[in-house]
């Protein structure tokens, strides 16, 4: 269905659903957001320049910084001053300018358990001061590489939680939707009662009875994936179930779990794929939403919604600290959603024009 | 009809006793002694053994649940940790705020998201239907939590148009019921978008365009009220969602309701509000679709209940 067909020319085609993905600006839009985030996640300690924990007593709440476009003696470049806080705590500019340079050596550092070891950095400043992009947070650590950092964490949450609903969900959905009976009875109870807690008070439950922190967090948000998952299969599978490929199959011979992961499996895929890239923008919300609560990651982990949390307390001095987090929360959040609208247009063919 | 209602009703028994469950677990299942968990750190060993005999908690589990479940039917949920008070007098105090800042949240969605989308649907392609649309793909992502934040940097801090936080006038309720709308907002807009379009493409509203009415009429008498249907049901789950999102934005509005109640009590561990709450929350909601199910077959007689 979805593989390349050979015209007569022997030449593949595109398949059209690939076709179909990039025609909206808005799927665009998605996918430049998704791919974003993720070369940040994935690169975070290059993309920062500092270390995402390393405090700077005189830097406090420095506001994102100005940068000039003419060197002292009139160069042209990108060039900074110095801002610190006074022992009084007034901000203080600095006179001398210092350039910004690219792929620059700095402080090392190791990601992926050790997979990747460099002192390389996408850019920093040439002198003895910070450079703040984004600004700087209640103990002077650097916003940007904050964020950069907090982007592995939530995609490692969404990961690993939209996994868990995947693992636990569909299986649950497929069989109870495909055979029924009392497994079935038993299974949508589960899933109604889940859903009773509407949306993060389920992973709020859960959170309250596991105990906070970033495992609890992946867990608790990935149990709350499973009912929707298990819900969307099921509801897919009763449709397929009836169908005359599966009675064909049935016919033949095959077994039921034949059928159930060659038969029925392939053709529930579509709505799994949509509601997984929406899922993604769910549970990346919810993690930021408890961590914003006081009941996800704790201190000093750079997680977004625990970020916004505490720039709160100073939002009318230094209202930069809340707004980034907020501003990389949203636009992850509606690249997901995006991707999850185009990838449905794409994949549903009644939509189709 | 009848029987449609007894059946939707004992429908909502088992799901009513899973939610039961899950909250009788919740302490059950929680790393540490349940006593010591329902009692407060600080608790002397005779309100220890006092706890221990009322909750049954030397007894088997499914005693423990019966003692639990009859409890709580009495109205019974237990003594806040923290402030000594029975768990029903707390929740009696802070949900008629939730209701509240739910009950406005509702009209400022309903205010925004029904015009938008009927914009947006009877200009579908243009700017205004593009804006429309933008805006709620931005409102359905924005984390309440940071909305809020900027209304109040914006708007409390910057303008000092309304009070920062806490409740009492109307003015207290403006900013979190925008903040808690706008999500809601932007979906009854998406919705009634595609139920307009929907509508606009039938024979009837070419017929009434034919006999030529006017424009305003065919829109606000033939299509808008057909189109309202499905965006009634939307509307009604919503309400439900919005008590989720009130969770939320009481806690950035230091908005007393029940949501701030929750997680105030989770962080100080008094876990008998804490069950109290999420009880509350999950049945308000369990009920709030019960009715908007019910209600559907009133507003729209082609449905059949057999």
């Amino acid at each position: 269905m979805t593989r390349s067909v050979a015209n007569a020319a022997g030449k593949r085609e595109t398949p059209r659903w690939r076709r179909r993905l990039f025609r909206s600006p808005l799927a665009i839009a998605g996918f430049t957001l998704v791919g974003i985030f993720v070369l940040v996640a994935a690169f975070a300690p290059f993309i920062s320049p500092y270390s995402p924990v390393e405090q700077n007593l005189r830097g406090t709440y420095v506001p994102p910084m100005r940068i000039e476009l003419r060197g002292p003696e009139g160069q042209p470049g990108l060039w900074v001053r110095e801002v610190s806080r006074t022992p009084l705590g007034a901000l203080e500019v600095g006179q001398e300018l210092y350039p910004i340079r690219f792929f620059v050596r700095g402080e090392p550092w190791v990601w992926w358990g050790g997979l990747l070891r460099s002192d390389l950095h996408l850019f920093g400043v040439d002198g003895p001061i910070k450079f703040y992009l984004l600004g700087s947070d209640e103990q002077g650590r650097d916003i940007l590489s904050r964020l950069a950092h907090g982007a592995w964490i939530s995609l490692s949450i969404g990961l690993i939680a939209v996994s868990i609903g995947l693992f636990i969900g569909v299986p649950l959905g497929l069989l109870s939707g495909y055979f029924g009976g009392t497994l079935d009875l038993v299974t949508q109870r589960i899933v109604e009662v889940m859903l009773s807690f509407p949306g993060i008070l389920l992973a709020i439950v859960l959170v309250a009875t596991l105990g906070t922190g970033l495992t609890n967090v992946m867990i608790a948000v990935g149990i709350a994936a499973i009912p929707v998952y298990a819900r969307l299969v099921r509801g897919s599978v009763l449709a397929l179930r009836e169908r005359e490929f599966v009675e064909a199959s049935r016919a033949l011979g095959n077994r039921n779990r034949r059928i159930l992961l060659w038969h029925i499996l392939p053709n529930s895929l579509s709505p799994i794929i949509v509601q997984s890239s929406l899922q993604m923008a769910v549970a990346i919300l919810f993690a930021a939403g408890l961590g914003f609560l006081g009941l996800g990651a704790r201190p000093p982990e750079p997680e977004w919604g625990l970020m916004l949390a505490r720039g709160r307390e100073y939002l009318a001095t230094a209202p930069h600290v809340a707004t980034f987090p907020g501003l990389a929360i949203m636009f992850v959040t509606l690249g997901f959603n995006l991707l999850g609208d185009a990838l449905r247009d794409a994949l549903d063919p009644r939509t189709a024009q | 009809m009848t029987t449609y209602i007894a059946r939707r009703l004992l429908a909502v028994i088992p799901t009513l006793l899973g939610v039961l469950l899950t909250v009788f677990l919740m302490v059950r299942l929680a790393p540490g002694d349940p006593a010591q968990l329902l009692a407060g750190e600080f608790a002397t060993p005779e309100t220890l053994a006092d706890i221990r005999q009322r909750f049954g908690l030397d007894q088997p589990w499914h005693v423990q649940l019966g003692l639990y479940a009859a409890n709580v039917v009495r109205g019974d949920l237990g003594q806040s940790v923290r402030t000594r008070k029975p768990v029903a007098y707390e929740l009696r105090q802070y949900f008629p705020n939730t209701l509240r800042l739910t009950l406005g949240a509702m009209l400022v969605a309903l205010l925004i998201g029904i015009p938008a989308g009927i914009i947006a649907a009877t200009r579908p392609g243009t700017i205004f239907d593009l804006l429309a649309m933008l805006g709620a793909l931005i409102g359905v992502s924005m984390p309440v939590f940071w909305f809020g934040l900027m209304a109040i940097l914006i708007f409390s801090v910057q303008l000092g148009w309304f009070p920062v936080a806490g409740t009492g006038t109307l003015w207290h309720l403006v900013l979190p019921a925008i903040t808690l709308g706008t999500s809601t907002a932007a979906i009854l807009a998406r919705m009634t978008r595609s139920a307009m379009l929907e509508v606009l493409s039938q024979d009837y509203i070419r017929t009434a365009r034919a006999k030529g009415l006017a424009g305003r009429v065919v829109i606000f008498k033939h299509a808008l009220r057909n189109a309202l249907i499905p965006v009634v049901t939307i509307t009604g789950l919503q309400f439900g969602g919005l008590l989720e999102g009130a969770v939320i934005t009481e806690t950035v509005f230091a908005w007393p309701g029940i949501g701030q109640l929750l997680v105030g009590s989770i962080l100080a561990r008094d876990y008998p509000v804490v069950q109290g709450a999420v009880l509350l929350i999950a049945v308000a909601f369990i009920l709030i679709n019960l009715i908007v199910d019910l209600l559907y077959g009133a507003i729209d007689p082609r449905i059949r209940y057999d």
